[in-house]
């Protein structure tokens, strides 16, 4: 069953500023979305504009099947997690989740016993009578998190709710979220800037750029096949190798003295990408190309490789490489490298899609 | 930031025009105030007489001391209450405005310039019985207003013309608590289904509370203390003792009843209150409520 669906939704500021021209989005019931761009794109203002915060200037807005444009944020049954948690700071932990259900006239026994639940369910029960200030941030961002569950609203939303906790938290954080959406079983729009944390946390993955959106789909689809360099460049870390190129005859020409066969019927500029993942080190005689290493980040787990395409005149592309495992190559010496074609993506340079 | 100077005489020098006014103005008065009211002085300064504990015998056995003690706290929390709900009022306005913001706030800044004596004479001009404008369209509306002859009036009248004074200050504080209340503290409560009259008065108000009780002591300060100009220029605590305040009685009884030692006495107490109100208001102010 359909949820939530934005149909041709944009805004425009009163000073004229066009901030989203136009967004489609079908969310199902129980979806994990996630809208994922870099700042000032329009990912939180279309949030916003779905929580009722922002007035929508075009399209429309539908909560199961229900028109919303112009509802209050009251009335949208969605509940919200901000970045800043947002959390009342003069009432206690108790109070803020209440406030609420009391403010819907909800009979005083019944709040007491929501409340305990998502409290039992969030681990916050012995810090029910503390106020936020007397809490860490891990345990605010719970709390916003339960001020949010106990209303039971037909859609979470997330406006980059993570950013403030330090890295290890982060992650942990990302986990229960998603564990708890899954046994909620609630629809959730989820904003972030954070690539990783769109990638494992979505169903499917929004990514928005220029308040536009880039492409929509399952986290793998936009992996294996981005739309477009934006979307190719955002998602993954370290991010697509993207190279521009000349399509020929002849295959992709990189540049002079570099051309890697390929039969298409496309010819002109391109955006030729490869991710760093899947480039292989090879030897002299089977390797594509060699690169020229300038710099060496050694993670353990994995080595990323930067260096230059090497070419007579020393100005080749830059290129990264991940292998796994511990690699220690000179820096300066060459290394060997084969681009297999399956994982090639080509764009088009003018119109900036897939071809 | 500590700045350190390489001679010691530097900073007494700076600090010296300071300290100078506060010897001169407060302290040596203070200290002749102290003195004085142990003593009785005839009119003329010519000879006096060490009486002990007498003045404050005397001053807390006048029926119209405890009169005025009680003139003095209706004429305050009038003062502060209406003061304080007005500015509130046009804060919240203010900050909900979007066009020409800056022109309502100046506006709004300006009677905070007026002296006080200046203050007085506009509403006693404005309210006048016989030519005032107010005083005119209230009898034409059947209100009889004469404060020269009705003791309440008299109290409204410079209610109204301390309270004018004193908006403006309490609108500013109000502005800039109500700005530094964090806007997604508003959003989420309209998501959490509170309507703007429910938000302001469960989210809004109880985070101003700091602001509220500075200002609730500085507005007492205020009408306790620095309200002489105003009575002065409109009822001079007429008619009978309606508006003769503490301070008012410490220069009526001082310069008019020429009692000296009296009001010496007087003066005293009230520097005995103005040091209480300071340290509760210190003690508080050592105590800020974080927004997080």
């Amino acid at each position: 069953m359909t949820d939530v669906i934005l149909e041709k939704v944009g805004k425009t500021y009163p000073n004229g500023y066009h901030a989203i021209p136009s967004v489609d989005l079908t969310i199902e019931e129980g979806e994990f979305i996630v809208l994922v761009g870099p700042s000032g794109c329009g990912k939180s203002t279309l949030l916003r504009m779905v929580a009722g915060l922002e007035s929508i200037s075009t399209g429309e807005l539908r909560i199961r099947g229900e028109r919303m444009n112009e509802k209050e944020p009251a009335e949208r049954d969605i509940a919200m997690v901000f970045q800043n948690y947002a959390l009342y700071p003069h009432m206690s932990v108790y109070d803020n989740m209440a406030y609420g259900l009391k403010n819907r006239g909800m009979p005083k026994d019944q709040i007491a016993e929501k409340v305990s639940d998502v409290a039992q369910m969030l681990g916050l029960t012995e810090l029910l009578q503390r106020k936020p200030r007397q809490l860490s941030g891990g345990q605010r961002q719970r709390v916003a998190m339960g001020r949010a569950m106990v209303r039971d609203p037909k859609v979470f939303l997330f406006d980059e709710p993570l950013s403030n906790l330090d890295a290890k938290l982060r992650v942990q954080m990302r986990v229960e979220i998603r564990q708890l959406q899954r046994k909620l079983g609630t629809t959730t729009l989820y904003v972030t800037h954070d690539q990783v944390e769109a990638m494992t946390l979505a169903d499917r993955l929004v990514v928005l750029n220029k308040g536009k959106a880039e492409q929509i789909g399952t986290p793998m689809d936009l992996y294996n096949k981005p739309a477009t360099p934006f979307v190719a460049a955002f998602i993954g870390s370290p991010s697509m190798n993207l190279i521009n190129a000349n399509l020929t005859e002849q295959g992709i020409k990189i540049s002079d003295a570099l051309t890697l066969p390929l039969s298409h019927q496309h010819r002109g500029s391109i955006v030729w990408g490869i991710r760093p993942e899947h480039l292989e080190v090879s030897d002299e005689r089977n390797a594509d190309f060699a690169l020229r290493i300038q710099a060496v980040e050694s993670l353990g787990a994995e080595t990323l490789i930067h260096g230059k395409i090497e070419t007579a005149s020393g100005d080749g592309e830059p290129l990264v490489v991940r292998l796994s495992g511990p690699h220690l190559p000179d820096v300066n010496s060459l290394m060997w490298l084969m681009a297999p074609a399956q994982h090639w993506h080509l764009f088009d340079e003018k119109t900036q899609q897939r071809l | 930031m500590t700045v350190t100077f390489p001679q010691k005489g530097l900073p007494w020098l700076l600090l010296l025009p300071q300290l100078l006014v506060t010897a001169i103005f407060f302290l040596w008065p203070a200290e002749q105030a102290l003195e004085q009211a142990f003593y009785q002085e005839d009119a003329f300064g010519l000879s006096r007489e060490f009486i002990g504990l007498e003045n404050f015998i005397d001053l807390f056995t006048d029926p119209l001391y405890y009169q005025s003690m009680l003139t003095t706290l209706v004429f305050s929390f009038s003062v502060a209450i209406v003061g304080m709900s007005l500015a509130l009022f046009l804060a919240v306005m203010a900050d909900r405005v979007i066009r020409g913001k800056l022109a309502y706030q100046t506006l709004l800044i300006w009677p905070y310039a007026v002296a006080p004596v200046l203050a007085g004479v506009l509403w006693w001009i404005l309210f006048d019985p016989s030519m005032g404008p107010i005083a005119l369209w209230l009898k034409s509306a059947g209100v009889d207003w004469n404060h020269y002859l009705d003791g309440n009036q008299a109290m409204i009248l410079v209610v109204i013309a301390s309270t004018w004074k004193q908006i403006s200050y309490n609108f500013l504080f109000f502005l800039a608590g109500l700005q530094a209340v964090p806007r997604s503290l508003i959003e989420a409560a309209a998501i959490d289904g509170a309507s703007p009259f429910k938000r302001f008065w469960t989210i809004v108000f109880p985070l101003l509370s700091p602001t509220t009780f500075f200002l609730l002591v500085v507005n007492l300060v205020y009408a306790f203390f620095e309200t002489f100009g105003v009575i002065d220029a409109t009822t001079k605590g007429g008619p009978g003792q309606s508006t003769t305040t503490l301070v008012y009685k410490v220069f009526d009884d001082g310069f008019v009843g020429l009692d000296l030692g009296g009001s010496a006495a007087q003066s005293v107490v009230l520097m005995a209150i103005v040091g209480l109100m300071t340290v509760i208001q210190f003690r508080f102010i050592e105590r800020k409520v974080q927004y997080s």
